[in-house]
């Protein structure tokens, strides 16, 4: 994208337009999605009336005005930590979180009332592994009041390879492959057993990632506490090479290194913790690409050892002779949050409101949670076959696949 | 400069305020204030139906003997150094959440030493928090406990110690190394030109690393140890203030809930064993305040900030905390109802003890009142 018209960048708010130039300066970084709508921003911003302009951003200028901001220029490309840090502590910044909030909600509305978009059936799946003390109970109480059971012939796990296929092939071929599905897990069975051959399934595999988790710790452990070295670390980071770490399906799309970059620098445990690179690296991926499906695979994390759990950005296996042991029981106590955060995130985003489908399943579980406005076949006795529950979310989905 | 050198200038500036931290003459202080406060925790895993199962120590043990304010706010920056800082000052804060920078206001250490003419001994810091650093207590004694317990598993883990295993007896030797050579690491404050650590000092340490490494407890977190020094300070200097941080739950970050709960519970047996310690101590028990309040909540299941992960957000969940307050101050167990704020907690403290802390904006809060 050309950068926008300087008088435009001149006009907006100064906290604006870090962002922005950030934005434009990574064009070929962004999903298809963002693109889309940074372009209908600016242009919108740019049709719109001097008066209605003024009348958007006036109250995030007056609170501007009153903060003690750094001295930004219009090419200033990305805001630093040590900005973040000057910007938070003001005592106006709730209020302008607010207002900005504001401000991005009319200029989508705008958009939204000159051109509508077609909305597609969206698909939600978060299973949780086998091994948990779930004693045979679907452990979400809270969908009961939105969701239902759906009794299925086999476990969720047995059933779970050939569904990962079909709703691949089902996804709206309209849509560019990189925003059909995504399966994020914290192990790496499904990235073993789909390779990279599955067209239009993006799969993120914390276990398989594992090389470049390590880097980024050992990066991450070189800052000294002060911002300088903080900030000069992530702009290390930011431009580190992944495509050497990366199966070449992944590093073929150049906003997957660059995602992955992003995502393990936002925080958020992701790099640390695979159910919090599940949950985290939904979120993001709803945010930001928009999948038509998204698959979260949770799994058992390790026992947290004496002394090492202290210093989180380390490999608790070095140096410590205490063996490793699954944690089942906090497993469970994580994963059942972190998945229906899954789900709220989802649910705040404008595409996928009124249109996404859920499935809560746990691996050993011949039951699931089913949200949303999905018809399935109705159960027989025994549940649903997998191929009938398979065809129903890959219909739901709303294309038939191609022919081979 | 690199944060060794850093600290090792900072602790060019030892001894004056290390000798000055033996213990007092009694000085017959008849009050004796222990503030503690805790990492970010909401209120739906704390003080609600669902949450009263983390919390039964304060909830079960010590609410029926308090004070309980069940809604306190936080109207400033939710951050840790901002938020303690604008709750030692009585004042909202809006400082470099990196610790670089002092609070703009005096804090009840400052309002006390002056006010009271006590020595530095006197008032005191403890905290596990990373996100802090000395000038949390400028002119006090500060010890950021659970760093020194990350330096030396680092040391360990990074292969910068003759000692290569995380072992209980392997690490309190590292701990110990460190206390010796390179006290500076625990953040102490200590602005003086000399740099030899006063041996009495010294030992209180040492006694409380051992009791931490070889306790019964089999105690591994920064939240213990940092517990395990306040005791050991408080045995042992008997100061007239000690603050104390525990941030176990702030793992929350990483997204590890059932670790963040963990967390939550920890702090809950820790303050009632601080509790249970000052009514043991002769020098306390019919002297000291103690006051439980957390620093904020968490953000909203749901928000944008990624909800228990974070602290950001301008949201009852994130701002409206709760506070708890027993001992001396207590004339009658009672729940106050109405909403309080962080910053007005100081100035009440500081006026049981008749001292006015003029630069802060809080009002005091009249249930607190001197047993009489």
């Amino acid at each position: 994208m050309t950068p926008p018209d300087k008088k435009l960048l001149a006009r907006l708010p100064r906290t604006f337009v870090p962002a922005l130039n950030d934005q434009i300066g990574r064009w070929e970084l962004l999903f298809p999605c963002e693109q889309r709508v940074i372009r209908d921003q600016v242009e919108y911003l740019g049709r719109l009336p001097a008066r209605e302009f003024d009348e958007l951003f006036r109250s995030v200028k007056q609170l501007e005005a009153r903060m003690d901001l750094p001295s930004w220029g219009p090419a200033r490309s990305r805001i630093t930590v040590s900005d973040t840090s000057l910007l938070v502590r003001s005592p106006y910044y709730p209020q302008w979180r607010v207002e900005v909030e504001k401000v991005f909600e009319r200029i989508n509305s705008g958009i939204e009332a000159t051109q509508p978009q077609a909305r597609l059936n969206r698909l939600l799946v978060c299973v949780l592994p086998a091994g948990l003390p779930v004693n045979g109970e679907l452990p979400w109480p809270r969908l009961a009041r939105e969701g239902r059971r759906v009794k299925l012939k086999t476990t969720f796990g047995e059933a779970q390879p050939e569904l990962i296929r079909t709703l691949a092939s089902h996804c709206a071929r309209s849509l560019e492959t990189i925003e059909r599905m995504w399966a994020l897990e914290a192990g790496g069975s499904i990235a073993r057993a789909v390779g990279a051959d599955a067209t239009g399934l993006t799969v993120l595999s914390f276990d398989a990632l594992a090389p470049v988790r390590r880097e980024f710790l050992r990066r991450l452990n070189q800052i000294r506490k002060d911002l300088r070295s903080l900030d000069a670390t992530y702009d290390d980071l930011r431009h580190m090479k992944l495509e050497g770490f990366l199966e070449p399906a992944l590093a073929r799309h150049p906003q997957i290194p660059a995602y992955i970059r992003d995502l393990f620098l936002s925080g958020n445990g992701a790099v640390l913790f695979g159910n919090s690179f599940v949950q985290w690296g939904a979120a993001e991926a709803l945010r930001r690409a928009q999948p038509q499906a998204v698959f979260c695979a949770f799994g058992i994390r390790k026992r947290l050892k004496p002394f090492s759990g202290l210093v989180l950005f380390e490999d608790q296996t070095r140096a410590n002779p205490v063996p490793e042991q699954d944690d089942p029981a906090a497993s469970l106590e994580d994963g059942r949050i972190l998945a229906d955060y899954v789900r709220l995130a989802a649910e705040r985003l404008a595409a996928y409101q009124g249109r996404t489908a859920g499935i809560f399943a746990v691996a050993e579980l011949q039951e699931v949670w089913v949200l949303g406005p999905l018809a399935l076949p109705e159960a027989p006795t025994g549940g649903i076959a997998p191929s009938e529950f398979a065809a129903a979310l890959g219909a739901w989905l709303g294309e038939q696949p191609s022919a081979a | 400069m690199n944060r060794r050198a850093l600290l090792r200038l900072v602790s060019l500036a030892a001894a004056e305020r290390l000798r000055g931290a033996q213990k007092s003459p009694p000085s017959q202080l008849p009050h004796r204030l222990v503030l503690v406060t805790l990492g970010g925790i909401r209120r739906q895993e704390s003080f609600s139906a669902g949450g009263l199962e983390n919390v039964p120590r304060l909830h079960g043990d010590l609410l029926p003997k308090a004070l309980y304010f069940p809604y306190c706010l936080n109207e400033g920056v939710t951050s840790h150094f901002n938020t303690i800082s604008s709750i030692l000052t009585g004042t909202w804060q809006h400082v470099d959440d990196w610790g670089r920078e002092l609070p703009r206001q005096p804090t009840l250490i400052q309002y006390m030493q002056e006010q009271l003419r006590l020595p530095p001994a006197q008032t005191w810091v403890v905290t596990s928090n990373k996100a802090l650093t000395a000038k949390i207590g400028a002119g006090g004694n500060v010890i950021l406990s659970k760093q020194l317990l990350i330096e030396a598993v680092e040391r360990i883990i990074l292969g910068y110690s003759s000692r290569k295993k995380l072992e209980r007896e392997l690490l309190l030797e590292e701990l110990t190394d460190v206390m010796q050579q390179d006290y500076e690491r625990i953040g102490w404050e200590v602005p003086s030109p000399a740099a030899t650590m006063d041996p009495r000092l010294k030992e209180t340490f040492l006694t409380a690393l051992a009791g931490f490494m070889k306790g019964p407890d089999n105690a591994t977190s920064g939240d213990e140890l940092t517990f395990m020094v306040a005791s050991e300070v408080l045995r042992r200097v008997e100061p007239a203030l000690l603050v104390v941080n525990f941030s176990d739950m702030e793992v929350a970050h990483s997204g590890v809930f059932s670790a963040y709960v963990a967390g939550i519970r920890r702090a809950d047996t820790l303050c009632y064993r601080l509790w249970n310690l000052l009514q043991s101590l002769p020098v306390y028990r019919e002297t000291a305040t103690l006051v439980i309040m957390s620093e904020f909540g968490r953000d909203p299941d749901g928000s944008t900030t990624n909800g228990f992960f974070n602290h950001r957000t301008d949201t009852e969940e994130c701002r409206l905390t709760w506070m708890i307050v027993l001992g001396k101050a207590v004339q009658k167990p009672a729940v106050v109802e109405r909403v309080v704020r962080h910053i007005d907690v100081v100035p009440s403290l500081a006026a049981l003890l008749g001292v006015r802390c003029a630069q802060a904006s809080g009002e005091r809060l009249p249930e607190l009142r001197v047993r009489t």
